[in-house]
């Protein structure tokens, strides 16, 4: 489970800003909904400054919180052993440069991902690498089973299982199944919170032996992740279609959010990319995890340190090493009060290394437009 | 995606013959150069028209524009006729003539969500029409004699001579529970060929399922199937402990006959 449980709405921070209490001067880093002097350029991703002997500045991955409050230390990334590097790959064999799988002979895509073997990786000048549409009718090859990749715009999944393998995934992206595929009910715990959150209730497991086929319900991608063992990757909700048997699966707090004022006296907590997320692993034996993408979907391999902002709702997945927390930037000449929010962008600032995927259709991020009352760890910047 | 016989080339999705240098049917506008993507579970890919193909129809043509949210752009001659349900028009000639299709049962059109107005125009003169989502139009020349069922709301244009009619599905769960509400639209050839074109969404596939095969659907994934085609619902519950779970509910479409499945679909809630 992931740290930083969001405070309960009432019970979190003081209403700094606001017309009731108001942060007092020189205390406080954040005088949210105040008139705030242009930030130099070299205060980028550096958080607050508040005055000498106030609380140290937040940095990334620190929280946000309010004077005199403690700061609630985000918890480590978990454990999770780094992928073993990949052995040397033989003479003639193939190297996938999407997923960097090795196989032989792979024929026109690569069995472990699907992406084609005789097209270069479309990267552009900023270091997004779009992801190579899978050819339509590609196979990608897990255990003894394989899944077939049919269509281009809404495309399908269509898994010829084997018998001795399973599939998990949830009900409403099943398409189609045939007799001999046997479906039941996958055991996940903390219904109650995945009811309250808005995620699927049910997972279904799929096993037998026949075909069954699963799609989604816009026009995009599917993204093929296979998952070595002792590695992991954290997916932003609904977006996935199915998984391996072998592929362990969990789900943990996103812990972004931002709480405002609702009428008088409560507050609301708003989750910009979800409350939750949903982490794939591969404790044991090599998984298979297969998104699908709105739009289209591109990856970027971030360096130790590097940053990078994203709109909250434009993840597709990550990769467990890399961490993240909210950014405000207030562009400059916007007009600002007491009671105004101004104009704030909010957005999600992803720390390396690791793979950060984005789609491109995504939903505008969910703002009320009102004065922050407290978020989950933050930096800002007001241009 | 052809056969050749002779001098000339069989469309293998609608069975035209063609030139043996078409590119394209001139009956439904499948592309005749390329060949047929069949999955190895046996669903066949509609073909995706090409942008600014043209095929026939009695005297008129369509051209199809585009390919995200294709156009079905129509030229109807003095003596031929289409229907459509008039939400997918997109542009017309002003010197189109429209009218309505007097149509029957309008009280059970009406508690079925079914549109109330069917709406025809008359040549001559250009009109065109698409839906509302990325999708692919479905070609399906209709023989005489020939009896096609399509999911409500799925038809774009139907030329007029094809009998247009609506059917009640059987079994109040199928009714209830198969995604469809209670009639599917049905489209008879009678004594001439006509012509339909659909709408689904996402990519469309083809499945035909010999005499007694039968295959699981999504509900919402069903898009059109020939009249022989059984369907029913079957229903599982998939538990969670306390809090109950949810039904999950698929047709089961038992051949003989052709079946049509769209990959974007509404998942119609089922608890």
């Amino acid at each position: 489970m992931a740290s930083n449980p969001p405070q309960p709405p009432g019970q979190g921070s003081p209403n700094w800003g606001s017309p009731a209490n108001p942060a007092p001067p020189g205390q406080g880093s954040p005088n949210w909904g105040t008139p705030a002097g242009p930030t130099p350029p070299d205060q980028v991703h550096q958080g607050w400054s508040p005055p000498p002997g106030s609380q140290p500045p937040p940095q990334p991955g620190m929280p946000f919180a309010p004077p005199g409050m403690p700061f609630a230390l985000p918890q480590p990334p978990p454990a999770m052993a780094q992928p073993p590097a990949q052995p040397a790959a033989p003479a003639g064999s193939y190297t996938c440069a999407w997923c960097g799988m090795s196989s032989q002979n792979p024929g026109g895509s690569c069995p472990s991902c699907g992406a084609p073997v005789d097209v270069r990786a479309i990267q552009d000048t900023s270091g997004w690498t779009q992801l190579p549409a899978v050819k339509d009718m590609a196979r990608i090859q897990f255990g003894q089973s394989t899944c077939q990749i049919a269509g281009t715009v809404v495309p399908v999944a269509d898994v010829s299982l084997d018998g001795g393998e399973s599939v998990f995934f949830m009900h409403h992206t099943l398409l189609f199944r045939e007799d001999g595929v046997k479906i039941d009910t996958l055991k996940l715990r903390g219904g109650w919170s995945r009811m309250l959150a808005g995620m699927p209730l049910v997972m279904v497991q799929a096993s037998g032996k026949g075909h069954i086929a699963f799609s989604h319900d816009a026009a995009g991608e599917i993204v093929a992740l296979p998952i070595q063992v002792g590695s992991g990757v954290e997916v932003r909700e609904h977006t996935m279609l199915i998984a391996s048997g072998a592929t362990a699966y969990d789900w943990v707090m996103s812990g972004i959010y931002f709480t405002t004022l609702k009428g008088q006296n409560e507050q609301e907590t708003h989750y910009p990319m979800g409350q939750f997320l949903d982490r794939f692993s591969a404790p044991r034996a090599p998984g298979l995890v297969l998104l699908h993408a709105k739009g289209n979907a591109f990856v970027r391999r971030l360096g130790p340190g590097e940053t990078m902002l994203i709109k909250p709702t434009a993840l597709l997945y990550k990769d467990l090493s890399v961490s993240m927390h909210l950014h405000f930037e207030h562009p400059a000449g916007a007009y600002q009060s007491w009671r105004s929010w101004g104009n704030r962008y909010l957005w999600l600032r992803c720390i390396g290394p690791g793979r950060v995927a984005v789609e491109s259709a995504f939903v505008p991020v969910e703002d009320p437009g009102l004065d922050l009352m407290g978020s989950s760890p933050a930096t800002r910047q007001q241009w | 995606m052809v056969e050749a016989v002779g001098q000339r080339v069989e469309c293998q999705w609608c069975h035209g013959q063609n030139p043996v240098d078409a590119q394209s049917c001139a009956t439904c506008g499948a592309p005749l150069d390329v060949r047929n993507l069949v999955s190895d579970s046996g669903w066949r890919e509609a073909p995706r028209l090409r942008d600014m193909t043209e095929f026939h129809f009695g005297s008129s043509s369509c051209q199809v524009e585009g390919e995200l949210v294709p156009v079905a752009e129509i030229t109807l001659s003095p003596q031929d006729g289409i229907f459509f349900e008039h939400h997918v028009m997109l542009w017309k000639d002003q010197t189109v003539p429209v009218g309505v299709m007097p149509l029957q049962g309008m009280m059970k059109r009406s508690f079925a969500g079914m549109p109330h107005i069917i709406t025809t125009a008359r040549g001559p003169g250009r009109i065109a029409f698409s839906r509302d989502a990325t999708g692919e139009l479905v070609v399906l020349p209709l023989h005489p004699s020939m009896e096609l069922d399509a999911r409500e709301h799925a038809f774009l244009l139907a030329s007029h001579t094809v009998q247009y009619s609506y059917t009640r599905i059987q079994g109040m769960r199928t009714a209830l529970f198969g995604g469809q509400g209670m009639f599917m639209d049905r489209f008879i050839a009678a004594g001439q060929p006509g012509l339909l074109i659909l709408h689904g969404y996402g990519n469309v596939f083809e499945r035909t399922l010999a005499a007694g095969q039968s295959i699981l659907l999504e509900p919402g994934a069903y898009l059109y199937k020939d009249s022989s085609v059984q369907m029913t619902v079957e229903s599982q519950k998939l538990t969670t402990g306390l809090f109950g779970g949810t039904g999950l509910h698929m047709v089961r479409m038992t051949g003989p006959g052709r079946l049509g499945m769209q990959s974007m679909y509404v998942h119609h809630a089922t608890e």
